[in-house]
């Protein structure tokens, strides 16, 4: 018995110390990665950089293309780091200075406040911008309120409705063009006994997607200019239509949507429990993972009944900047070019079924076909909550108002929410 | 005896330096920065005196996260040193195994928060509601979590689970300090177990029951990681906690300033109640 005491005792201090290295490890390991651009080492040594991204659905592709990069630059190695909530990870790291080499990050809120803040070099006179769609190039701009190029276009992606194509041939189901149709869909779908969207409420996220589409298409990009003008307010008849039609989506949604995230909703799409999924693109490599064999297509949310203003929502998914403090700006560049390759390119958006920001590389996946023709046409617009500003927390609010439901308090507590944001400033 | 000094000198500077570089100069820049209008991440600020301060108080999330987290502090606290307490009596007592429960009853001390939370995130996402299926239970058929009104009783079970393991222990060395004597005289006097517990066993742990309470207290004040694991604050902001106000203002909002104004509030809070507690359980320890 003693002997048993003594071997769980020390067991126990084992696990203890492994548990204290396994935190140190981790630091440790980030150190070197994230204080490597700051050492000035001689010539002839390696050049160590850090590449920063925000997308976890990207993380195998991005290590593809740094390995090839890497060997074809013995002197250069990039790292590339992807911590999950990858976008507050990088404020903390601003604000202890700590900034990467190279930052790979959506075009957000984010994006425009540190961007404004001066974080990144200047790349206007670069010529890596001269092969950029400049659609993409102005969108950067409109969000930074700069001519300044700060970071360039990579890829662009797209959000709307994902379904799945062997439920609607079941079915017997058509896309649907506007608002009632969608709805008629759905209806036809829950009478099957089926779930129409999988909703996935408990990632306030993922509330956002159909939230995009309805402000954007009925409310138009440029409300939220107008909101921080002080000449339109929330509680307004337009963006009570929103709310209304948010609610309306829950009526089709499964059984327990309060309590599914992107995760769960993921799985249970590709696994064919809901007809459609309220998600942009990268969801689909997601999708495709949890069931390889999963007949997927997409069509824009048809958030009115005027064919004409159902747009696609399409925003810079990655642009990549250049940390001003960064030792290695030149090395930090030819990665970037390296990126910007057509066949680089080509080869990042085949497997993230995103598009490209690079004049001529098309995206030719069956199953994002549905988007080609809005982007062919220039039906495409911003995502809305890029002019949000963050600590408002509009995902917040609208994941609340999707448990209250009560449509008066919600317009009045963003109307409320945006004020004070706008007071503290 | 100047060679003791220097010992004890030798033996005290450095955590001294180490607690000040990496708590107390903290602690001095984000009271610095909360009279600034800092955003986290530009490199100028200008002052602003108590203008942050006096948002706060006009801030209904910051009230709803105070409601909150006092709340779920106090259900906590009060739940974990009953439970713990309960434990450490069974494991005091003379029965088969008894190291081996205690090693048992320790494990949850020694394993991460966030591994915990989110094993539990998936326990309540998945498990339980399949089991309410299987029972026909429409309640426990659904994630508690994404309930509004009941997301925070997950929180607590997660909190309380894992932190009965340490106050356990404390209970346990606080029994080990009560002398057999104390036992065998009541034993003797008649008194029957639950005499015996609320007479001698009781009294003789007050100062246990008093750095128990100060320090669930404490831990559950400064919920963070569990909720970060399970619930991200959410639905809506049904289990925003201040420190979770704190990090998600202060860092994804880009208000480094205001949300540090509302961290110095918390931390003159969180010292008037420690002591307070202290007092009071001390005056307690007195008169037992």
């Amino acid at each position: 018995m003693k002997k048993t005491i003594s071997f769980m005792l020390v067991s126990l201090l084992f696990v203890m110390a492994l548990a204290g290295c396994g935190g140190g490890t981790k630091d440790t390991n980030s150190e070197p990665a994230a204080s490597g651009g700051g050492d000035s080492k001689p010539a002839g040594e390696k050049v160590k950089l850090e590449f920063f991204q925000n997308k976890p659905e990207a993380k195998a592709s991005f290590d593809e293309l740094v390995k090839k990069f890497n060997e074809a630059n013995p002197n250069i190695t990039i790292t590339q780091v992807n911590p999950p909530d990858a976008e507050t990870v990088l404020k903390t790291r601003v604000a202890k200075k700590d900034v990467p080499d190279i930052i790979g990050l959506g075009a957000t809120d984010t994006y425009a406040q540190l961007a404004k803040s001066g974080l990144f070099e200047d790349l206007s006179g670069n010529s890596l911008k001269d092969n950029i769609q400049p659609a993409y190039l102005n969108m950067l701009n409109k969000l930074t309120g700069s001519e300044t190029v700060y970071g360039i276009p990579f890829t662009a992606n797209a959000s709307g409705v994902i379904y799945n194509k062997k439920m609607f041939d079941e079915l017997g189901l058509t896309i649907p063009k506007t608002w009632d149709e969608l709805l008629a869909t759905a209806q036809k779908v829950k009478d099957a006994g089926k779930t129409a969207f999988y909703l996935t409420v408990k990632d306030s996220w993922t509330t956002m997607v159909p939230f995009n589409s309805l402000s954007t298409d009925i409310l138009g990009i440029d409300f939220y200019a107008e909101r921080a003008g002080g000449k339109v307010k929330f509680d307004s008849p337009e963006f009570r239509e929103v709310a209304e039609k948010q609610l309306k989506l829950l009526d089709y949604g499964e059984k327990d949507l309060y309590g599914k995230g992107y995760n769960d909703g993921n799985t249970a799409f590709a696994k064919g429990e809901s007809a459609m999924y309220l998600q942009g693109v990268w969801a689909i490599p997601e999708i495709l993972k949890a069931n390889p064999d999963a007949e997927l297509g997409v069509f824009p949310f048809p958030a009115t009944n005027d064919e004409a203003r159902n747009k696609v929502i399409s925003g810079v998914d990655t642009l990549l900047a250049i940390s001003k403090n960064t030792k290695h700006p030149e090395e930090a560049k030819k990665f970037i070019e390296f990126l910007l390759q057509p066949e680089n390119v080509q080869a990042f958006i085949d497997e993230q079924k995103a598009f490209s920001a690079v004049k001529g590389v098309n995206q030719s996946d069956a199953i994002v076909q549905g988007f080609n023709g809005a982007f062919e046409s220039g039906a495409i617009e911003d995502f809305s909550d890029h002019y949000i500003p963050g600590a408002v927390k509009a995902d917040t609010i609208i994941q609340g108002f999707l448990q209250k439901k009560d449509i008066d308090a919600y317009v009045k507590q963003f109307d409320k929410e945006w004020d004070k944001v706008a007071a503290r400033k | 005896m100047a060679k003791r000094k220097a010992a004890f000198y030798s033996m005290t500077i450095p955590a001294l330096l180490l607690f000040f570089a990496f708590h107390t100069f903290p602690t001095l820049q984000g009271i610095f920065y909360s009279f600034t209008n800092w955003d986290g991440y530009s490199d100028g600020y200008d002052f602003v005196g108590f203008k942050n301060f006096a948002a706060l108080f006009q801030d209904e999330n910051v009230l709803n996260a105070y409601l909150f987290t006092f709340k779920y502090a106090i259900v906590v606290t009060i739940l974990i040193n009953v439970i713990s307490l309960l434990i450490a009596l069974g494991l005091n007592a003379r029965i088969k195994f008894r190291n081996f429960f205690r090693g048992v009853y320790f494990l949850p001390n020694v394993l991460g928060v966030l591994i915990v939370g989110y094993i539990f995130n998936y326990i309540f996402a998945n498990a339980i509601p399949k089991l309410g299926e299987m029972l026909g239970s429409e309640t426990l058929a659904i994630n508690i979590l994404g309930s509004e009104q009941w997301a925070w009783i997950g929180i607590v079970i997660v909190a309380v689970w894992q932190g009965i393991a340490f106050n356990t222990i404390l209970y346990l060395a606080g029994l080990q300090t009560i002398p057999r004597d104390l036992y065998e005289a009541s034993d003797i006097d008649g008194a029957g177990k639950w005499q015996t517990f609320w007479s001698i066993t009781f009294p003789m742990l007050a100062a246990f029951f008093t750095i128990n309470m100060v320090l669930a207290m404490k831990n559950s004040l400064m919920v963070f990681d569990q909720i970060v694991a399970l619930t991200g604050g959410g639905p809506g902001r049904a289990t925003q906690s201040i420190a979770m106000l704190i990090y998600q203002g202060g860092f994804q909002g880009g208000e480094f300033a205001y949300q540090s104004a509302n961290a110095v509030i918390y931390f003159i809070v969180i010292v008037v109640i420690s002591v307070f507690q202290l007092k009071f359980l001390q005056k307690r320890e007195m008169d037992a």
